[in-house]
């Protein structure tokens, strides 16, 4: 069989001058931060019921649910401040009608209630449902206590804040401070452009989106380190060339695969949010957001962050381990 | 980089000859799997919420089983006092963990110290063989202390822990049939999981009732209307405790008594001998059977109560003294409740209150949607990912790209099935993020290898130094997000754990079949075709 490379998809030697571009970058970053951060103290977060405790049922009333109805009875129930929300179904399921997925706020614990709270304010909602609204299937049911909801905040918080500083010791033991730091601050700006797009949407921001997060920060950290690996290794190489054509240099080099791996990430995602279910959508969509933060930062915050470091290319080529 | 001795391409040979026998038993039907030898039969196991099923996190209430055994421990201790001929104390209660009192008279001080010595070794019976359970402290004076030893305290609630376990295990699943998950998690907690569970109703209320059951005798104070009256406000006689009855109204009855849950030796539901409505018929060990036996002899034409968790379920009349050991209760049961509290009975009470904390369930049809939908998502992303490759690198290198990806898929699938790894919905996620992510080794390598080819280096060259160069960045690339996943493993809880585990194995599965097995197909399409220029 003939080999034959049908398509060359990208060029093959680009020279793109992205450090010419830093400042207009970083002037975007920096507004972005600064926008997502407001976002978020004003706007906050729509924390799911992992981070808030309260209940959550999703119910198959066999026919085209009557959200009004179910407001009502919450209502009545004493529930004021319940959710109702139409789920379509999966494009797999042959379900001609909506689920409903109901919300029940956190119930305090008092001495009276008694740590009960929660499982009986979802007796009285299934209960009255059943008796105003009509017989349903219960298709899933989450029922979170104060007390749990607050060791997942602590957890989900330790989690990111552990797995940030495990990865910046790696980065640290494995290049000079200047690329660990960069790579900090390319992290930090990845998480908290996340975290504002998630206030800015509005998106269920769950325990899986803690999870998402982790994975961006493995994500973004693979792109800033291939491209880390490859301005090591050139400026070992060219060693007249000045810093800032070294980084061009570097960040071309890496661009196809760069854009390649992106792509074929972008790929799956995409057919995770489109097909995987209403189960899934929030952590595809984060994901696919951070996909392309995650690049971006790479090339536009952790290189450029390295002249601004300063980084010594004598003391550099020498201490390079391999 | 290129050189692959006979024993190593054996080795990875056979290595990957196996990830596809173990990863094989979850592609065949049911029947088929069955046939094959043991080790092949074990297949993913799908979490709950795959699956469909119940987890709930119930949380032991350890402070009141602590207070009870204190409580105890005083009433013990006024008890011996009592028996060892009028040893009078003041002030006999429970002070934080431990009870303290004073002797009255100072005479009294050797030999209640004395005695108390000796309870200490005794006040648990089910102690480990003599050793101290309290530590009794002369303070000033008169007066005493009696601490439960911290050493004890962790024996009662690890008791009442593993108790609680075993009274729910024959609660939920009488017959043993059901295939669930009970278990410790953390210091006071249980983590109860059962798959498929349809009537999770039904569960909740097996876990809300204590069934602390006892026979209780019936005061004659029940009968003043005046007395009934100074009991609901909660004035009751000494000794006495006042309980409501479940077919209305109250009665005062006996605080102490001797026949309680444990005295049962099995129980059942049944239909009344003459009446034909639903009872629960009961049997008493021998010992309690003689107690009750001379209990009602005494008490003829008395009324005993049968209390059930602070409620009074009958309370009948003793017409004849009652000595076989076995009887029936009768009450307001319908088939259905009787058979319940048969059950109950049966699996005994629970030594403490158990509060669901946290509860996730999924029906198996939502389980089974999130499976295809998993599916579908999977083979779409993957085709995608097969189809870009093959256009960026072409058929040989393309192909070789593919392989390896597939190879991938195919070793995630073997070590979960190997692991016992729980697959969930964030780690049907985590397999597809990998079908994305896991050609980026590969891509490295072949980019690497076409610059390579451009500054003029020849194929073998060209490939060699590609694959040389480009192992440092994956492997620093790589490992981070290892770090990430391995965190997100040791922190994170249920669900994303799944995502941590199939995330962690798809990265290193990647990295082998990226560095590894690829390396060797291009090694081996190089050595026989030595070819000139390089289709990439």
């Amino acid at each position: 069989m003939k080999d034959i490379s049908l398509v060359k998809l990208l060029p093959t030697h680009p020279k793109v001058p992205f450090l010419n571009l830093r400042l207009v970058a970083a002037v975007i970053s920096v507004m972005a931060i600064i926008g997502s951060i407001f976002l978020f103290v004003n706007k906050g977060l729509n924390y799911g019921i992992d981070f808030t405790g309260g209940t959550v049922i999703e119910l198959d009333f066999g026919e085209e649910p009557r959200p009004d109805d179910i407001r009502a009875t919450l209502a009545e129930l004493g529930f004021g401040g319940g959710t109702v929300q139409n789920i379509a179904p999966a494009a797999t399921e042959n379900k001609t009608y909506d689920f409903v997925r109901v919300g029940i706020p956190l119930q305090t614990e008092t001495a009276e209630t008694g740590a009960t709270a929660q499982q009986d304010a979802l007796r009285k909602v299934q209960e009255g449902l059943r008796e105003s609204v009509g017989e349903f299937r219960v298709s899933s049911q989450d029922v979170v206590g104060s007390k749990v909801s607050g060791e997942l905040r602590t957890k989900g918080m330790l989690a990111v804040g552990l797995a940030l500083t495990m990865v910046l010791l790696y980065i640290w033991f494995r290049f000079e401070w200047q690329f660990a730091l960069g790579a900090v601050f390319a992290l930090f700006h990845d998480v908290i452009l996340t975290i504002g797009v998630f206030s800015l949407t509005q998106i269920e921001f769950n325990l899986s989106i803690i999870a998402a997060i982790l994975t961006i920060v493995g994500y973004s950290l693979n792109d800033t380190v291939i491209v880390y690996d490859r301005i090591r290794e050139n400026l070992r190489k060219f060693k007249k060339m000045p810093l800032t054509d070294v980084l061009n240099l570097s960040i071309n080099d890496t661009l196809s695969r760069t854009i390649m791996t992106s792509f074929t990430t972008l790929l799956a995602l995409t057919a995770l949010y489109v097909l995987g279910g209403a189960g899934l959508r929030g952590f595809s969509f984060a994901m696919i957001w951070g996909v392309f933060v995650g690049t971006y930062s790479s090339i536009f915050i952790a290189s450029p962050l390295l002249i601004l470091f300063k980084l010594k290319r004598g003391v550099n080529t020498g201490a390079a381990k391999d | 980089m290129l050189y692959f001795s006979k024993w190593k391409t054996l080795f990875i040979i056979v290595a990957l000859v196996i990830g596809f026998l173990f990863a094989l038993p979850n592609a065949l039907p049911k029947d088929v799997r069955e046939s094959m030898p043991g080790p092949l039969q074990r297949t993913i196991n799908l979490g709950l919420d795959l699956q469909g099923g119940a987890h709930m996190l119930l949380e032991v209430d350890i402070t009141s089983v602590v207070e009870q055994a204190l409580e105890n421990e005083r009433e013990t201790i006024r008890q011996e006092f009592n028996d060892a001929g009028r040893l009078r104390t003041n002030n006999l209660k429970v002070d934080g963990n431990a009870v303290t009192g004073s002797f009255r008279n100072a005479e009294d001080v050797a030999r209640g110290m004395e005695l108390l010595e000796k309870l200490s070794v005794q006040v648990d019976p089910t102690g480990l063989g003599g050793a101290k359970t309290t530590k009794v402290e002369k303070l000033s004076d008169r007066n005493f202390k009696v601490t439960i030893t911290p050493e004890n305290i962790e024996s009662i609630k690890k008791r009442t822990i593993d108790q609680s376990i075993e009274v729910l295990r024959k609660r939920i699943d009488p017959t043993g049939t059901t295939e669930m998950t009970l278990a410790k998690e953390g210091a006071d907690r249980i983590l109860l999981q059962v798959p498929g569970a349809k009537n999770v109703g039904e569960i909740k209320d097996r876990i809300n009732k204590t069934a602390n059951l006892s026979f209780n005798m019936v005061r004659p104070e029940s009968s003043s209307e005046a007395a009934m009256r100074l009991a609901a406000e909660g004035k009751l006689p000494p000794g006495t405790e006042y309980f409501l009855q479940q077919s209305g109204g109250g009665l005062i009855v006996e605080k102490r008594t001797k026949i309680t849950g444990e005295c049962l030796k099995s129980s059942s539901e049944g239909l009344h001998p003459t009446g034909g409505y639903p009872i629960v018929n009961f049997t008493f060990n021998i010992k309690c059977a003689k107690i009750f036996g001379e209990l009602t002899s005494k008490n003829i034409n008395k009324r005993f109560a049968v209390v059930l968790d602070k409620e009074i379920i009958t309370a009948p009349n003793i017409n004849s003294p009652i000595t076989g050991g076995s009887g029936f209760i009768e009450g307001s049961f319908t088939i259905e409740s009787a058979r319940e509290l048969s059950l109950l009975l049966n699996a005994g009470a629970l030594p403490a209150k158990l509060v669901i904390v946290e509860e996730r369930t999924v029906s198996a049809e939502l389980g089974n949607d999130s499976i295809q939908a998993g599916k579908i998502a999977s083979m779409i992303g993957l085709a995608g990912v097969a189809i870009f490759m093959w256009l960026s690198y072409g058929i040989r290198f393309g192909t070789i790209a593919n392989f390896a990806l597939l190879m991938n898929i195919i070793l995630i699938a073997a070590s979960l099935s190997l692991l016992g790894a729980t697959l969930t919905l964030p780690g049907i996620a985590g397999i597809i993020l990998t079908i994305g992510m896991a050609v980026d080794a590969n891509v490295l390598i072949f980019e690497r290898i076409r610059e390579e080819a451009e500054l003029g280096r020849p194929p073998v060259n060209a490939i060699e130094t590609g694959y040389r160069l480009s192992l440092a960045p994956i492997l620093d690339a790589n490992i981070t997000t290892l770090i990430a996943a391995v965190t997100l493993y040791f922190v994170g809880s249920g669900p994303i754990r799944g995502f941590a585990v199939t995330l962690a194995i798809g990265i290193v599965m990647s990295v082998f079949t990226a560095v590894v097995v690829a390396r060797l197909l291009t090694a081996t399409w190089l050595r026989r075709k030595r070819p000139k220029t390089l289709p990439i």
